[in-house]
């Protein structure tokens, strides 16, 4: 094996002196690398299932690499973000394991349950070989206390809820947790790659777990390697959980739920878009997910957006949909549409060795694929939520993209609710799809037909009206429509219809093809009344009775006529 | 599939068979376990619409089966007029009778608190491909193509090696998003695609075909498909757009090598077209 594993193979027997040196003054624990045999069984693990992404010395630098984003960890720099043990610390074997077997929601970390125990243990000690930090007997890491879980209440989040204002946790996660605090768009990771900080109200893609425990550990150990502090010295064991608590509380639910099928109530009332969210009040949320757009040259490998919840509600005559999705800051300047080009350099990924991060001032996100800004490391958390004025002179220092954010419904342009749907990529050539396209630096809305991403035609001036509004790092967009439309799809009650999204975030660059999206899903007009339970029991229970006296009836005669004759 | 149900299902048929029940019991035996294999016996459960078609296809089939010969007919339904003529038969007649409006009653009910359903079309994973493709100018006989690195396994190992491992630099760049990283389908973002991507560890896909389809549906993707694969669902991109031949040849050698199976061979598959 190369000369890693014999410096570590020495320095673990001088380790193991040292700490037997050590044992009769203080307990210091001893180094858990693990033995040669046992790292050895790591290797071929490793180089078959992780070196792609990690890369064969562990440096992060696979070949999967210049295509993600977050990065593939460097386990020769020794951070890690997901551990039990303090702000700065390495992690014990035991978080490796738990954090390889689990992986990393919404990045390209995937979880190994496949993986036994021995295998689990063999693959983390072999990582460990990666970072010399690992055998150095004055790093070892010691877990953090994890006290019981308390039960969770109305007082404690209103506690956590405090503190949450008190700490600046909104200079980095936004006022409501929307990712949208006035320092987000500057944050970048030791590496001098930019980050978001975590959609706190989206738990479900939190790096390291999503339960109550979960989050009180993230902000005890801090995230190594991000902006993301410890507050284990700012505050008690109570108050951690206080917070741990509000943050759990503004998520709406566990998991995403993602839906399939978004069904539009009917109202009986004019559908007046100036009554804003109240007009949806009725209407039950479908919650679909957005991907990366990687099917067509322009690719986002990692679009902005991970979800959008939409709503609708009709009426006999029009159509109201409420598009709304969490977005780190509004382009409202600049320029966007469905048809801009993106130039075919954006889609090879950037070589993060090849190309280290240029220093340009703020402006990164424009091309997150390529290049990220690496002025500094990332601040301590001190400089962070010390003084209020640098964060929001650091977000202007962000400039607004050249880019706008934008938002686009779409449908088949003939109603097709078959197996043969327009391709859900703007449609192709035979089947056309009707784009409802709105580019939020804009007072009116736009409409393709889209016969394929390189086919798209504007449509005159159409009854299409569309309001927008952006709150706290949420757009709103509300689009309406007449339900039938010369040239366009028609609506009809209790009729199925394909539905698509595509959602473009300006900051990030994304425009054109390079866009998150959604597939195919589907959207019913649901009647305005159900058809009563008794009433339909009764009345196909009462069918089948009539049918049996006839047939009974019926049979009896028939046997009597016989026997007769 | 659930053994304990498909077992349970023979289990009766074969009780049947000993105490050498009647046509009509039969028929419904039949239709029952047919319903109760559909229904109870898949881990994934089957759309409820796609049940109904199902079912229905199975009743007319039952039914076609019982009257293709007036014997057959007879025997299916003379009981049936016995059992509501003869007055030996009047108190499970009206126990039937009643019971019967109470099932279709209970079973409305039960659909209507069913949540709602997008309509199903169930699509064909394995469409058959076309005699013949251009991809990026290179024409290709689906039907006799071989991969052309695939003898190199033979004659050249570390060429082959290299081609090897050029098809695992295509894959983490490019289809890993999709079919994952131990290409077992569940990418991070297989949980926004219907259809979801295909699972390359599962016996059914690379060991039953050649190497050329995959090439085909890899060059194509789903717009590639005819109607019955669903071509406008599917997010299989069109990869001639994006990679060249060689490649797109590369990473179907990945594909086998890392999951540990062989192409299935060109005799086996002229010999099914032969029969
Ligand atoms: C498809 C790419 C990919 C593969 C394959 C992969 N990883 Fe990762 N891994 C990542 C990315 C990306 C991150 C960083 C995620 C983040 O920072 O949020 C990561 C992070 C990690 C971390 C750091 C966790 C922390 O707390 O910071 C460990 C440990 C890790 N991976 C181990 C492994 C092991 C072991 C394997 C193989 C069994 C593996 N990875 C396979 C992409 C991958
Ligand atoms: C300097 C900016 C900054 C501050 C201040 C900050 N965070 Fe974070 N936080 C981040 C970043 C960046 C991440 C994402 C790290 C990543 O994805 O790797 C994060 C992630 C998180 C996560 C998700 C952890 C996980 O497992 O993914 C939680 C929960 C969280 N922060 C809560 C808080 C709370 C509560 C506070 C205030 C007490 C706070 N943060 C203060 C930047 C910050
Ligand atoms: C955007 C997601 C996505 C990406 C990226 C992707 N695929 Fe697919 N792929 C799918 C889906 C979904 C299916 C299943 C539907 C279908 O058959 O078209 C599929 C099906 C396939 C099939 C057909 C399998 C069968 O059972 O017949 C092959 C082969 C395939 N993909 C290979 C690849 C290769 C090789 C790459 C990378 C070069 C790739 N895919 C990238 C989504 C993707």
């Amino acid at each position: 094996m190369p000369p890693i594993s014999r410096r570590h193979e020495a320095s673990s027997w001088v380790t193991l002196a040292l700490a037997l040196a050590a044992l009769p003054c203080f307990a210091a624990p001893a180094p858990d690398l693990g033995t040669d045999q046992q790292r050895q069984a790591g290797k071929p693990l490793y180089d078959r299932h992780c070196s792609q992404c990690h890369g064969e010395k562990g440096d992060g630098l696979g070949v999967a690499a210049p295509f993600l984003s977050p990065k593939p960890r460097d386990f020769t720099s020794g951070k890690f973000k997901i551990r039990t043990t303090p702000s700065g610390a390495l992690p014990t074997t035991q978080d490796l394991k738990a954090i390889i077997r689990a992986g990393m929601p919404y990045t390209a970390m995937p979880g190994w349950p496949q993986f036994n125990d021995r295998q689990l243990t063999d693959v983390a000690y072999y990582v460990k070989s990666f970072a010399a930090d690992f055998a150095d007997p004055d790093r070892q890491p010691e877990p953090i206390q994890s006290p019981p879980v308390p039960a969770i209440s109305g007082e404690s989040i209103g506690r956590g809820k405090k503190l949450y204002e008190e700490l600046g946790c909104a200079r980095c996660h936004g006022e409501t947790g929307r990712s949208d605090g006035v320092a987000a768009p500057t944050l970048t990771d030791d590496w001098g790659y930019l980050i978001r900080s975590a959609d706190l109200t989206r738990r479900w893609t939190f790096r390291g777990g999503p339960t109550r425990q979960e989050i009180f550990r993230a902000f005890s150990t801090g995230l190594n390697g991000t902006p993301m502090p410890s507050f284990v010295d700012a505050l008690t064991v109570e108050q951690r959980w206080d917070l741990a608590d509000f943050v759990y509380s503004l998520s709406p639910r566990d998991s995403p739920e993602y839906a399939t099928l978004l069904v539009a109530k009917k109202v009986a009332r004019e559908l007046d878009l100036a009554e804003g969210a109240k007009l949806f009040e009725e209407a039950e949320p479908a919650y679909f997910p957005v991907i990366g757009q990687i099917m067509q040259p322009g690719r986002a490998f990692h679009p902005s957006c991970n979800g959008i919840a939409v709503r609708a509600v009709y009426n006999e005559t029009d159509i109201a949909f409420e598009l709304r999705w969490n977005d780190m800051r509004a382009e409202v300047t600049g320029k966007n549409g469905p048809e801009l080009a993106v130039a075919a350099a954006e889609d090879e990924g950037d070589e993060p060795a090849a190309a280290p991060p240029a220093a340009e001032g703020g402006g990164g996100w424009g091309d997150a694929e390529a290049a990220a800004p690496a002025a500094e490391p990332a601040a301590a958390p001190a400089d962070v939520w010390g003084e209020g004025e640098a964060g929001a002179a650091a977000s202007a220092a962000v400039p607004q993209s050249e880019f706008s954010d934008a938002v686009a419904i779409q449908f088949p342009a003939e109603k097709s609710l078959t197996i043969r749907k327009p391709y859900f990529v703007f449609g192709d050539k035979g089947n056309a799809v009707n784009l409802w396209f709105v580019d939020l630096a804009k007072p009116e809305p736009a409409l393709y037909v889209g016969r394929g991403s390189d086919s798209l035609e504007p449509l005159g001036p159409r009854d299409l009206t569309v309001t927008r509004g952006y709150d706290k790092g949420e757009w709103t967009v509300v689009f309406k429509r007449r339900l039938r439309s010369q040239g366009e799809v028609t609506f009809e009650e209790q009729g199925f219809l394909p539905i698509a999204f595509s959602v473009w975030d300006g900051l990030a660059g994304e425009r054109g093809n390079k866009r998150g999206l959604t597939n195919w899903w589907t959207v019913y007009l649901s009647p305005d009344e159900k058809p009563s339970l008794v009433r339909e029991m009764a009345k196909w229970g009462g069918l089948a009775f009539a049918l049996e006296v006839v047939f009974i009836g019926w049979a009896r005669r028939r046997a009597h006529n016989s026997a007769g004759s | 599939m659930k053994l304990a149900i498909v077992l349970a299902v023979v289990a009766v048929m074969v009780v049947l068979r000993l105490v050498r029940a009647g046509l009509l019991v039969w028929l419904a035996a039949w239709w029952v376990g047919t319903y109760a294999v559909l229904r109870y016996g898949f881990v994934t459960p089957i759309p409820a619409s796609a049940l109904h078609i199902f079912m229905a296809i199975t009743a007319l089939s039952l039914f076609a089966y019982a009257t293709s010969s007036r014997e057959r007919m007879r025997a299916t339904y003379e009981p049936v007029l016995a059992f509501a003529s003869e007055s030996r038969f009047t108190l499970p007649l009206a126990l039937v009778a009643a019971s019967i409006p109470g099932v279709v009653a209970w079973s409305v009910y039960q659909g209507l608190q069913q949540p709602l359903q997008p309509p199903y079309f169930g699509r064909t994973v394995h469409p058959s491909p076309p005699a013949e493709i251009t991809s990026r100018g290179e024409k290709v006989d689906l039907a006799r193509a071989a991969n052309p690195f695939r003898n190199l396994e033979k004659t050249d190992v570390q060429a082959f090696r290299r081609h090897v491992e050029n098809g695992r630099r295509v894959y983490y760049r490019n289809c890993f998003f999709c079919h994952g990283d131990d290409l077992g389908g569940a990418g991070m973002y297989a949980h926004g695609l219907d259809p979801v991507p295909a699972n390359f560890l599962d016996s059914g896909v690379l060991p039953m075909f050649q190497e050329s389809f995959f090439f085909w549906r890899i060059a194509k993707g789903g717009p590639g498909m005819p109607d019955e694969g669903a071509p406008g669902d599917s997010a299989m991109p069109e990869w001639e757009r994006m990679l060249s031949n060689e490649e797109m040849w590369d990473v179907i050698l990945f594909l086998y090598d890392d999951a540990g199976y062989r192409p299935r061979a060109l005799e086996a598959v002229g010999a099914e077209v032969a029969h």
